[in-house]
């Protein structure tokens, strides 16, 4: 669906952004990225979305180079980014009219972008609010409408750069659970963030560290693995303590990591069995 | 929370269905109406005329009065203005200022110029959609050739939109600075001189930050500056050739008071 080859990339001023990146991105995949702050993650997601042309190698996003200009449009219709501030990729004065601005770039027809308007308000349940100015809407908000104005151009692939870093944690975890609802649909997730917590539930995480993947597994390998530590990554609180309790012989599935009340579960089951 | 003035306030009355091309045409019509007019009578028919439309809208009265009152503190000062310093019988004399019963008379009509022209664009702004606005203009560009100018009309309609639209991100910008400079000491009051560089820095670097993320986000939603459709279906109606026609009927009426 999404392949790097050999990309990499480095800033004007020379500074090397991403060194020699293969990864192929399946379709329905939900794939996590981390990294700590200049690790080339944002970068990485620019290049999935054909928004930033590789140095060397190339991307092809389902069949199409990123190099070629005619194919910006069609790769624009496939891939979605949604960027940490919401309120930097509002460009409409009502939330109707900024998830129109998609599909009135491609060009879709009047009745088409209505139908593409409604649908993506329904999916992030902001019909509500379809009159008001974006910039009135709370951050959990604001941030589903921005998803949303991807949404209304039907990508298949959405790629989301630290969403929910500048919200509260509940507005994080309400948008999470969004792009949890779009991957069950069958939309292809790249998701970035610095909270590995949030990736318990992804299919692959690729673990970044100056430009490179340093890691990539999936969940119960990349959190088990030591290297992780070393990179200043915190470990989920739960996995973390099922690793504690682990060197001490007691050993918690990884299903049971999924939350508190699985965890505590578990660990009553362990007790009543001694 | 309150929604700015001049915001669109959606609904399904007469005007609001009307072609935003009649209604941007319109409002151009009756602003250059408003300062050829040189009677009261003239005047009094732009109000009524205003109120006629206004309540043809269904939309409350009090949200276009919201349009003047951020600018009441300028037209008080042109009424003062005129008042004070126009030559005329004077009416009263105190010190040295000498108000004319000519200068009470420009004053009034000015202040009432500008009172009209804010309501008309208010009930514009109010009984339209901003893109429905945006559009229009657009379609009223493009048979201009603006290709010459290196620019299509879309782009001009794009740039148009988004300034409006990061208004209030920028004066949110400037607070924020503002308060990070004040709490490490900069004092506003005391140190002008200081506190532009100060402010201005900050900010032009928020901004261009603000700008290129803008930038990015607009193009992964595919925008080009090229061709681009709207959500809006315009066509110009029946009710719109209507309308036309009423204002020109009123048109020449006022010219004629």
């Amino acid at each position: 669906m999404i392949r790097l080859e050999k990309v990499s990339y480095s800033y004007p001023d020379g500074t090397p952004a991403l060194e020699n990146i293969n990864l192929t991105i399946k379709k329905g995949e939900f794939v996590g990225v981390i990294g700590k702050n200049g690790s080339g993650k944002s970068t990485l997601a620019l290049q999935l979305s054909g928004l930033l042309k590789p140095g060397t190698g190339r991307v092809v996003i389902r069949g199409m180079d990123t190099r070629d200009p005619s194919r910006l449009q069609g790769i624009r219709k496939f891939v979605g980014v949604v960027f940490q501030n919401p309120e930097t990729q509002f460009v409409g004065r009502t939330v109707e009219e900024d998830l129109a601005f998609g599909p009135e770039n491609l060009c879709l027809p009047p009745v088409e972008i209505r139908r593409c308007v409604d649908m993506a308000l329904a999916e992030t349940e902001l019909e509500k609010y379809r009159h008001r100015s974006p910039k009135t809407l709370s951050g959990g908000q604001g941030q589903c409408a921005a998803l949303a104005g991807i949404l209304a151009m039907r990508p298949e692939c959405l790629i989301f750069d630290e969403v929910a870093s500048m919200l509260d944690p509940e507005s994080g975890i309400a948008v999470l659970e969004t792009i949890k609802k779009l991957h069950k649909k069958g939309k292809t997730i790249v998701y970035i963030t610095h909270n590995l917590e949030e990736l318990h539930d992804a299919d692959r995480i690729l673990v970044m560290e100056k430009g490179k993947i340093k890691i990539e597994g999936d969940p119960e390998s990349v959190f088990s693995d030591v290297f992780l530590q070393d990179l200043g990554l915190p470990l989920p609180s739960l996995i973390e303590l099922a690793a504690n309790l682990k060197t001490h012989g007691v050993i918690i599935p990884w299903e049971s990591t999924t939350s508190p009340q699985n965890f505590a579960e578990e660990i009553c089951r362990l007790f009543l069995r001694t | 929370m309150k929604e700015p003035v001049f915001s669109y306030v959606p609904g399904t009355s007469l005007l609001h269905r009307f072609d935003p091309r009649i209604k941007i045409a319109a409002v151009m019509l009756l602003g250059i109406l408003t300062f050829r007019i040189e009677n009261f009578e003239g005047i009094a028919a732009l109000f009524a005329f205003f109120f006629a439309l206004a309540s043809l809208s269904g939309l409350p009265m009090k949200m276009f009065f919201r349009a003047i009152k951020p600018m009441m503190l300028f037209i008080t000062f042109i009424f003062l203005a005129q008042l004070l310093f126009t030559d005329g019988k004077v009416l009263v004399s105190y010190w040295i200022l000498q108000p004319s019963l000519e200068g009470l008379e420009t004053g009034l009509k000015l202040a009432a110029r500008f009172i009209l022209l804010l309501l008309f664009a208010a009930l514009l702004t109010a009984s339209t959609n901003p893109s429905a606005i945006t559009c229009g203009i657009e379609r009223m560009l493009r048979p201009l050739p603006l290709r010459w100018l290196g620019i299509t009309s879309f782009e001009l309609a794009t740039m148009m939109n988004i300034s409006i639209a990061f208004l209030p991100l920028l004066f949110e910008r400037v607070e924020r600075t503002k308060a990070a400079q004040a709490a490490r000491g900069m004092d506003f009051v005391k140190n002008p001189f200081r506190s532009v560089p100060a402010l201005a820095i900050p900010l032009l670097r928020g901004v261009i930050r603000d700008a290129e993320e803008l930038a990015l986000a607009m193009e992964s939603r595919g925008y080009q500056g090229s061709r681009r459709t709207s959500m809006h279906e315009l066509s110009i109606q029946k009710n719109d050739w209507k309308a036309l026609f009423v204002l020109a009927v009123f048109f020449i009426f006022v010219l004629f008071l």
